[in-house]
């Protein structure tokens, strides 16, 4: 069976869409919680998911373009 | 054969090679933009505006030259330029057919079932490489929408549990943001690996012509004409896959839309990083069916999901039928001549198509219209430009 499918490449793809795919939604989700806080902890925190989400944006085209 | 009829034949193969390239495009407006559509995020124009350009500017992003998964199936020696155009006639079919009963379908597998039925009639089953068709093939088709699924249910779920005491204006609107943005991620991903495969094809074409080289780059006009094919059909809007994906597979919101287009991303990146071959149409397919999924068990309309499946089985013999048909017909009557006459039936069957689409039309005016367990809304029809 693993004739027919790359399993390395297969769990890597797998851990790297769940890391990014359902990762980096949440980190987004949190980034609505702390603006909607009102406190300033809140936005700054905010800011640091948008970052977070940011980068894994380049990070993620950067990758898909060096291959 | 002359030098000239050698011309003749490769002008069509390229015109061809186009010409799919421009179904691949405005059949696949639905993966990036069908979510956003749906929930409101961005109007319809807009939207297949946006997947246009940015598709147009994904084409340039990636220069090496591309990886034609179609030809990497079939023995090298066996491409000749009819087999070429034929592969190409039976993908062009496959995608207009699907297109017209609304069916979300992979363009790749479609290519790559043309290409497999012209070297199966042409140079016999030898010269079709049976293990790497289930390992780059149909393995993939398998795991790529349960990859998605899995993705997009998680991330959904998290969604709506993270974000359950946030007001509703700030979540629909930071999630509209964000749902535009991860569909532009899609939309770009979908110009540099799809418009990829044309460029391939048609610098494959002009090395079996002769035109150029065996180790020739890609010509910049190639880049440029493939391009702008896949560009042009994107912002045409696939209207009728569009709203399959966004309102017959599930009722989207806003956060689900973006969960899905942030799965969809995902996947599509990291799956080409990695060298791990996922058809763009069955990710994102797969990711809208665990936005429904990941909200509410009972949201997903099954039926359209296995209707969906269905097609997804019959595309590679169904696409290898019409190649074998069409390197049938073209190796009939021989020559240029011959590739001239199928591409004219092609072009007639095509246009018969059209107008059959035309009496109960979908367009950016009722393709968000109430779900009514069809494809075209039943209500009214309006008389937009498609």
């Amino acid at each position: 069976m693993s004739d027919y499918i790359d399993l390395d490449a297969l769990w890597r793809v797998l851990l790297a869409s769940l890391l990014a795919g359902a990762g980096l939604v949440a980190v987004f989700s949190l980034a609505l919680v702390g603006l909607s806080s009102g406190r300033t902890a809140g936005r700054a925190g905010a800011g640091l998911c948008f970052l977070v989400v940011a980068a894994g944006i380049v990070l993620g085209l950067y990758t898909m373009l060096a291959t | 054969m002359g030098m000239d009829a050698n011309f003749v034949l490769l002008a069509i193969v390229i015109v061809t090679a186009l010409s799919f390239d421009f179904t691949n495009g405005f059949h696949d407006t639905a993966n990036a933009m069908a979510t956003s559509i749906a929930t409101g995020a961005l109007r319809p124009k807009v939207a297949v505006a946006l997947s246009a350009v940015l598709n147009f500017a994904g084409a340039f992003l990636s220069l090496k030259v591309a990886a034609t998964i179609a030809t990497g199936i079939v023995e090298a020696g066996a491409i000749t330029l009819t087999v070429v155009f034929a592969g190409l006639i039976g993908g062009l079919a496959w995608n207009l057919l699907t297109w017209y009963f609304g069916i979300p379908s992979s363009s790749s597998h479609a290519l790559i079932g043309g290409v497999v039925g012209a070297t199966l009639i042409a140079a016999g089953a030898s010269a079709v490489k049976g293990a790497e068709i289930v390992s780059k093939v149909l393995i993939p088709a398998v795991l790529a929408p349960l990859a998605a699924i899995l993705v997009a249910t998680i991330g959904t779920y998290l969604v709506y549990v993270i974000t359950r005491n946030v007001p509703e204006g700030t979540r629909k609107r930071g999630f509209k943001y964000g749902q535009i943005g991860s569909a532009s991620l899609v939309s770009l991903a979908h110009g540099t690996n799809d418009a990829q495969k044309t460029m391939g094809i048609i610098t494959l074409a002009m090395i079996a012509a002769g035109a150029i080289g065996k180790d020739a780059g890609t010509p910049t006009w190639v880049i440029v004409a493939s391009a702008t094919a896949i560009a042009l059909g994107t912002y045409l809007g696939g209207w009728r896959v569009i709203r399959t994906l966004g309102k017959g597979l599930t009722e989207i919101e806003t956060p689900q839309g973006f969960a899905a287009e942030g799965s969809s991303a995902a996947v599509i990146f990291a799956s080409s990083h990695f060298g791990f071959p996922l058809s763009t149409t069955h990710v994102c397919a797969g990711s809208v069916i665990g936005s429904g999924i990941g909200k509410h068990l009972a949201e997903v309309r099954w039926s359209i999901a296995a209707r969906m499946g269905a097609a997804w089985l019959i595309t590679l013999p169904a696409a290898a039928a019409v190649g074998a048909l069409a390197w049938a017909g073209a190796n009939l009557i021989g020559g240029a001549l011959g590739v001239g006459v199928v591409f004219g039936v092609a072009l007639a069957l095509s246009g018969a198509l059209y107008l059959a689409s035309r009496r109960r039309p979908v367009n950016a005016g009722n393709v968000n219209d109430e779900w009514t367990g069809r494809l075209a809304p039943a209500t009214r029809t309006r008389e937009h430009a498609a």
